[in-house]
């Protein structure tokens, strides 16, 4: 298939299950300490516990933008805010992310070159045409450059939009057949 | 249900702005006197009622529209383009802002694009606020109005590019779907 699996395993290692989470477990009370009495976070809620967790590292951290399209990604019903188990799989997501863009970023200035993000889409098991590809880096770079916040930003967009495609994609052929409602709320709601 | 060929607001009659008119406009916001009006500076001149900057990639959108040599900028002779087409939005935001608050809440965001020929789901509009509102209040200001409304445009334009046979359905493989969603979204 032209595009990857999704046989991540979840934070802790359950495949497919999602246990209670260990009081022990520090994912845990960043959320909490954040979330609040509803137990989800928005966007803004959800900048503050991923500056937290120090993912970014050395890096500036995640702009609102890519927080709301990270809820985005994961919000299948649509109500704009995070629980715990998307909070989980999200942060196991960008760690891979973040790595493939560490392995380039050789010199940890923050920045890759536009060939080195072709580089990283490949590594991560997109299979796109090199004009598909142009378009997404022309989108992402400034002055020729992709900057640690808006590779993940497309990360997350090809994600969501590789989501989209395969949940439509029910005989696995690779063509979707898109009615025009259909196609216009899901790929606005990326 | 096919979509029908409009899809776009209205379009505004208004008698064309005399040269010397707009000639004074545009001296005063190409302030480095480069001849052409950068993002930046179009920025600055624009208000979208909230006293925070106007939105960045609404601006971009609006000058890459009207700039036809590529160059980052709009000289004076596509600047009455510009000028126009600021105007037309001006007038359907008031026409759309019944309230008069500055602001286009959800209800208001319904009609406005349903008197374009959209026909979107109730849910949907959460979704549409959801993504545009940069200020964070649940309504759309006149800058995020413009740009929700350029990206269901632009959505739109590319899926009746592909539905040749215009019945609504098109059949895309997965990589002309993310070249056909990816400089849009």
């Amino acid at each position: 298939m032209a595009y990857p699996g999704y046989n991540r395993q979840p934070y802790g290692g359950y495949p497919g299950s999602f246990p209670a989470p260990p009081v022990q477990d520090p994912m845990w009370g960043y959320f909490t300490a954040i979330a609040g009495q509803d137990g989800e976070v928005d966007a803004e809620e959800l900048q503050r516990c991923l500056t937290q967790t120090g993912i970014s590292g050395t890096y500036n951290p995640f702009s609102l933008e890519t927080c709301r399209i990270m809820i985005a990604m994961l919000d299948r019903d649509y109500t704009g805010k995070m629980g715990f188990n998307e909070f989980k799989e999200l942060f196991a997501v960008l760690n891979g992310w973040k790595q493939n863009f560490v392995m380039v970023d050789r010199d940890g200035s923050g920045t890759v070159e536009a060939h080195e993000l072709s580089q990283c889409i490949t590594n991560m098991g997109y299979r796109i045409t090199p004009q598909a590809l142009n378009c997404i880096i022309k989108r992402y770079s400034r002055s020729g450059k992709i900057y640690f916040d808006d590779f993940v930003a497309c990360c997350v967009k090809l994600r969501s939009l590789t989501d989209n495609f395969r949940r439509r994609d029910t005989m696995h052929q690779g063509m979707v057949n898109f009615q025009y409602d259909d196609f216009i709320l899901c790929t606005m709601a990326v | 249900m096919a979509y029908h060929n409009q899809y776009r607001p209205p379009h505004f009659n208004n008698a064309p702005p005399d040269q010397s008119f707009l000639w004074n406009i545009f001296q005063r916001v190409d302030k480095d006197r480069s001849g052409a009006i950068s993002d930046t500076e179009l920025q600055q001149a624009l208000s979208n009622g909230t006293w925070t900057p106007f939105n960045p990639v609404t601006v971009r959108s609006i000058i890459s529209m009207f700039d036809r040599e590529n160059k980052g900028g709009v000289s004076f002779n596509e600047f009455a383009g510009v000028w126009k087409y600021i105007t037309d939005w001006q007038n359907i935001f008031r026409t759309y802002d019944r309230d008069n608050s500055g602001f286009i809440d959800k209800n208001e965001l319904k009609q406005a694009l349903t008197g374009f020929g959209y026909r979107l789901s109730d849910q949907f509009y959460n979704t549409l606020i959801e993504k545009f509102d940069r200020q964070k209040r649940s309504q759309v200001a006149f800058d995020d109005f413009i740009q929700c409304c350029i990206v269901l445009q632009r959505l739109t334009d590319v899926f009746r590019r592909y539905d040749t046979d215009q019945d609504g359905w098109i059949q895309v493989s997965y990589e002309q779907y993310l070249s056909m969603v990816f400089n849009v979204v």
